[in-house]
């Protein structure tokens, strides 16, 4: 029972690492090249799901200079930040990606990697 | 004087600020751009040394970035380890970029000569970075700007096999990095810091604590330098892209690219660990097994090839995991031979590359079996080969030698003799499909219509020489580099 308890405590974790299993899964089996593109943003936006709630202070105040009143805590502002550095990371990667999914469409006339694999083969 | 104090820095980001200036010079001129580029690479090489001087002098530098000393801060940590690489990167960088001037405008094209410099400068730089970085979530960001970097100078050429390639490329290392990431987020979890020594110091405390996220963060981390550093199973990639990029990316793909990931899972393994957690869990044995698959399933893949690229990128496999054996046997002289193959590879693998890309410019011939009679017209080229696949199966008096008689004398020290004849067949097996290419080449009956097209350019020819004469310096007297290295992996397992 002790892992169902700590599995309700932290579902965040649970949808994290569920998310990152359909990217992941998505990205190595999928044959189209743009939904591979997007299970891999998928695959990471869930380290940035996970990376967030680790730092969330329950009752937290967001961590400014003025702490509002009533609350004695704030939140770890330190992931957040992180995952600011994470999405711009991601979004590089993305866009590079995508365009190197038109190039190949040019080329191939296709974006899916199975035809894309019997074009090659027929040379 | 304050500016040696901030050598560390300068050295990655003057790459960076050149690398993005690169278009706007070469619009004047690709030779204004060339001379900046050099420029560039010989001050990053100059600091390197004056480094490694620094580093032998006082032993290991810390800069903080910004002044904000860690766990606020990035911290840059620059050991012996590290310097070294440093050496090995900037100055193989600095051939293989002497080599691309040449090559580049055949391969790509006149106009985009100043946009792969921007590529390439870039590339460099987030190796140095990932070399010296000493926090997790800064060698994230490295490991991104290096994977798009190196996915773009194989896609610059306009060649379908080359966007295929490419993209698979940056697929599988994108799941890399994405493992690295949650696993930083589950070591971040338990500790809070992300600076290695400090990761290292609240985990040898609670380790017994959260067993469970040590160890899928462990297992996350083994998966990422696996597909990063393509170690065997997860090596799908590497062929197609190291086989169809333009010559001087596959020259530093294969010579630096896949090893500098080696070294950031020393840095992780050494640093960000306790060093007993690697004798109760066995990702080092894992890493031993596949070590040893990859030294022999490469070699034969390799044989199989009747492209000479291909050939030579599968045996990138096969050396990638000499490298592999040596981080899995876990003991100094063991680990010391996998360091010193990281620089015998670079070498000689550059050295290959480089010789395949003359001998496509100089008469356009790609397969093995086209070779008849070229030791007669490529003189110079051909012998530097012979040279080049010697070192590859260890002739004595060759670096390859050298770093396998560490492993082997490693796998002995470490009672697993068993790895001293994996060691040994990978060797004949290199013979078998190196040696013949050579005998080809110079004992093989030219015909007619595989004269010359283009003679062989200077610039192309020299980088390949320097490159022999280090095989050889190696071999010969490595007792520098031995020095160094000793040095590193003693303060390694000293922790």
């Amino acid at each position: 029972m002790e892992i169902i308890d700590n599995l309700v405590q932290n579902y965040f974790y649970l949808v994290a690492i569920i998310l990152f299993i359909i990217g992941m899964h998505t990205m190595l089996t999928h044959s189209n090249l743009v939904k591979k593109v997007i299970a891999m943003n998928i695959m990471d936006t869930s380290v940035f799901l996970l990376f967030v709630a680790v730092g969330y202070v329950h009752g937290g105040a967001p961590p400014l200079v003025e702490i509002p009143a009533g609350t004695e805590t704030y939140i770890n502002p330190l992931p957040s930040v992180l995952i600011l550095t994470g999405i711009i990371v991601a979004l590089s990667v993305t866009a590079f990606a995508l365009s190197l999914v038109t190039k190949i469409y040019e080329y191939y006339g296709t974006c899916d990697a199975d035809e894309i694999a019997d074009l090659r083969s027929e040379e | 004087m304050d500016l040696i104090s901030h050598f560390p820095v300068i050295l990655v980001i003057n790459l960076f600020i050149f690398a993005f200036a690169m278009p706007l010079i070469s619009r004047r001129s690709n030779n204004w751009a060339t001379i900046a580029a050099s420029f560039s690479l010989i001050l990053s090489f100059a600091i390197s040394i004056t480094l490694l001087l620094k580093v032998l002098d006082t032993g290991a530098i810390s800069y903080y970035l910004g002044g904000w000393p860690p766990p606020f801060g990035i911290e840059f940590y620059i050991d012996y380890l590290s310097a070294y690489m440093l050496i090995v990167l900037t100055g193989m960088g600095l051939l293989i970029f002497y080599y691309g001037t040449a090559s580049l405008p055949f391969e790509i094209g006149r106009h985009m000569v100043g946009w792969y410099y921007t590529l390439y400068l870039l590339l460099i730089g987030a190796m140095l970075g990932i070399a010296i970085t000493n926090d997790l979530f800064n060698l994230f960001v490295f490991m991104e700007i290096s994977a798009i970097a190196a996915c773009a100078i194989i896609s610059i050429k306009k060649d379908r096999e080359c966007l295929e390639a490419s993209f698979k490329y940056l697929i599988l290392s994108a799941m890399g990095t994405g493992c690295y990431l949650l696993a930083v987020a589950l070591i971040y979890m338990i500790t809070g810091v992300l600076n290695f020594d400090m990761v290292r110091e609240v985990l040898v405390d609670n380790i017994a604590l959260y067993p469970n996220n040590v160890l899928v963060a462990l297992a996350l981390i083994g998966v990422c330098f696996c597909v990063k550093a393509a170690l065997f199973p997860l090596h799908v990639w590497l062929p197609d892209a190291h086989a169809s990029a333009p010559s001087p990316s596959s020259a530093v793909l294969s010579g630096l690219v896949i090893k500098i990931y080696a070294i950031a899972l020393i840095h992780l393994m050494f640093r960000a660990f306790p060093l007993e957690l690697f004798y109760q869990v066995p990702l080092t044995e894992i890493f031993l097994w596949l070590g040893a698959i990859a030294m022999i399933l490469g070699s034969i893949f390799a044989m199989t090839q009747d492209i000479f690229k291909r050939m030579l990128a599968y045996s990138s496999v096969a050396q990638i995991g000499y490298v592999f054996l040596g981080i899995g046997l876990f003991n100094p002289t063991a680990l010391l031979g996998g360091l010193l193959h990281i620089l015998n590879h670079a070498i000689m693998k550059s050295m290959l590359f480089m010789i395949a890309g003359i001998i496509i410019y100089t008469k356009g011939l790609k397969k093995v079996r086209e070779f008849d009679g070229m030791g007669s017209q490529l003189r110079w080229t051909m012998t530097a080969f012979i040279v080049g696949s010697a070192s590859m199966v260890g002739i004595p008096i060759t670096g390859g030698f050298i770093s396998k008689w560490y492993l082997a004398t490693g796998a002995f020290e470490a009672d697993r003799p068993f790895f001293i004849g994996v060691i040994i067949a990978s060797s004949l097996l290199n013979a078998i499909y190196y040696f013949p290419i050579a005998i080809r080449a110079f004992l093989g009956e030219p015909k007619p219509e595989n004269l010359p097209v283009r003679p062989v350019l200077k610039h192309m020819l020299i980088p390949v020489v320097i490159l022999t004469v280090l095989v050889f310096y190696i071999g010969m007297s490595p007792q520098e580099v031995v020095g160094i290295l000793e040095l590193a992996i003693d303060k390694l397992f000293a922790q």
